[in-house]
């Protein structure tokens, strides 16, 4: 029998006898105090090719996730509202296409010939930066790795990040773990992140949620910021 | 303020560029501060006070009667802070029985095998001094480079705590205070070294290093003016590790000197 704290996108995958494993980790989610969002990677580079199937398109897009990152746009829509209306700071991150930043071999991930076009790695239009917000950009998987990130968010007082974007399985995971080690608390949006593989997707996000995140519903976490006190400057 | 302590050490061209340049502004104390005390553990104070020259041909690493003049002013800001329920947290070294891991500390100093070798019987180099031995609820953290960040879970600590702002003390001075502090700073940390709390071997590095981080990094402050600042800070504003009756990490039980 699946309970709240299991019912989730993974729930058709994941055995009664897994769960029985990880029964120890069922505990109450929130969003934690002070927090901030962190928009990982939502580029152009994974919206190429159009709101297809990532197999059918993914010869001539190696990078896109097709279907599932457009059908995330209308749930990080309304986050990033949300966000806005609850004056949260607001990060993103991207991949750093200065062409003379770092040797041939550093990536943030082992794709091959990853593309470092410019207009590739702009955030995607529906979550254009505003006036205020700060895009990190870097190497590595994970948004903390050679950045000033942590920085950042010391000086805002930030305590708590809510964490959108793609891959779950790679640059949202790598961040979400990094995250948690450097003592934040934080929620990952079930449909504010995406993969190009459902499987990873979902495994993801079940691993996260038991020993790192809280993983949360949009709803969840809307009705969290309604009301929700903004973080206050540093003065 | 009366003349800084590095003034001595400044030509008259160095003044005139520190006053025209803009650097050394206050930057004024944070609302949630830690204290910071940086490896006052037997290695860098010997084990008993006596002149410098003397304590390092035992304690290699020894700073001397100036480590002990520091004692009783740091003692004061644990005292403060505990009153306060301000976190407290230590470093110290930890290092393989055999010193594989000095790594890079072996390459600058003839003598850093001697510390595979116990001075004293029963005295752990890297055990901080019994005068300021950390309590059940406060922090040690374990480091092997100079800086308290440096693969460790400093950064994580003072999130958790919600810390804004770091008082510093400790040793030396040029070495892992300056390290831990540049950290700090790279961190947005508003920082306060407490003048009279820190300590190290070289007298003309310890001003110069006390000059430069208050003109890049920190406030120097008088301990009497950060007891003061605690002093207005409202009570158990953080939660504290509960503590046990055990020794915190890094602090053996066994206490071969009592002062």
């Amino acid at each position: 029998m699946i309970d709240d704290f299991e019912d989730h996108c993974w729930k058709d995958i994941v055995s009664p006898d897994i769960l029985e494993i990880y029964s120890s980790y069922k505990r109450n989610t929130f969003v934690g105090p002070a927090p901030a969002l962190l928009a990982i990677d939502l580029y152009e580079l994974v919206y190429r090719g159009g709101p297809n199937p990532p197999h059918q398109i993914s010869r001539d897009y190696p990078s896109t996730c097709g279907q599932y990152a457009y059908e995330a746009i209308e749930p990080t829509k309304r986050l990033f509202a949300a966000a806005r209306a609850a004056h949260l700071p607001i990060f993103y991150s991207t991949g750093d296409v200065r062409s003379t930043s770092r040797p041939a071999l550093v990536s943030a991930t082992k794709r091959v010939k990853p593309s470092i076009d410019a207009a590739d790695y702009a955030i995607r239009s529906e979550f254009k930066p505003q006036p205020g917000d700060v895009v990190i950009t870097k190497q590595r998987a994970s948004a903390f790795y050679g950045t000033p990130l942590a920085a950042h968010l010391t000086q805002l007082g930030v305590q708590s990040l809510i964490i959108c974007g793609e891959s779950t399985s790679g640059c949202v995971r790598a961040s979400a773990v990094d995250a948690y080690s450097h003592g934040y608390h934080v929620v990952v949006v079930e449909e504010c992140c995406f993969d190009r593989s459902v499987l990873s997707h979902k495994v993801n996000l079940f691993d996260l949620h038991h020993k790192y995140c809280d993983v949360m519903r949009l709803e969840e976490v809307l009705a969290h910021l309604v009301g929700h006190p903004a973080v206050k400057k540093a003065s | 303020m009366s003349e800084p302590i590095w003034n001595e050490f400044l030509t008259e061209r160095d003044k005139a560029v520190f006053a025209a340049s803009g650097y050394g502004a206050r930057g004024g104390f944070g609302k949630r501060p830690a204290l910071l005390i940086i490896d006052v553990n037997w290695a860098f104070c010997g084990d008993r006070p006596e002149p410098i020259l003397e304590s390092i041909k035992r304690w290699r690493n020894s700073c001397g009667e100036d480590a002990w003049k520091a004692l009783p002013y740091i003692r004061s800001l644990i005292d403060k802070c505990h009153e306060k329920g301000v976190p407290v947290l230590y470093t110290t070294g930890v290092r393989r029985e055999d010193n594989w891991d000095a790594g890079s500390w072996g390459w600058k100093n003839s003598r850093n095998e001697e510390d595979r070798r116990t001075v004293v019987t029963n005295l752990d180099g890297n055990e901080i001094v019994t005068r300021i031995a950390p309590a059940p609820q406060d922090i040690v953290v374990l480091k092997q480079k100079p800086s308290g960040f440096f693969g460790t879970n400093m950064a994580s600590y003072l999130t958790l705590l919600g810390c804004d702002s770091l008082i510093v003390t400790g040793t030396t001075t040029s070495g892992c205070v300056r390290a831990t502090v540049l950290d700090a700073f790279s961190l947005n940390y508003r920082i306060a070294l407490a003048e009279e709390g820190c300590f190290d071997r070289s007298q003309a590095s310890h001003a110069i290093n006390l000059c430069d981080m208050n003109a890049k990094y920190a406030d120097v402050v008088k301990t009497s003016e950060i007891l003061a600042y605690l002093d207005t800070l409202p009570a158990a504003m953080f939660d504290l590790p509960k503590g046990t009756a055990t020794a915190p990490q890094g602090q053996t039980q066994k206490r071969a000197v009592h002062f």
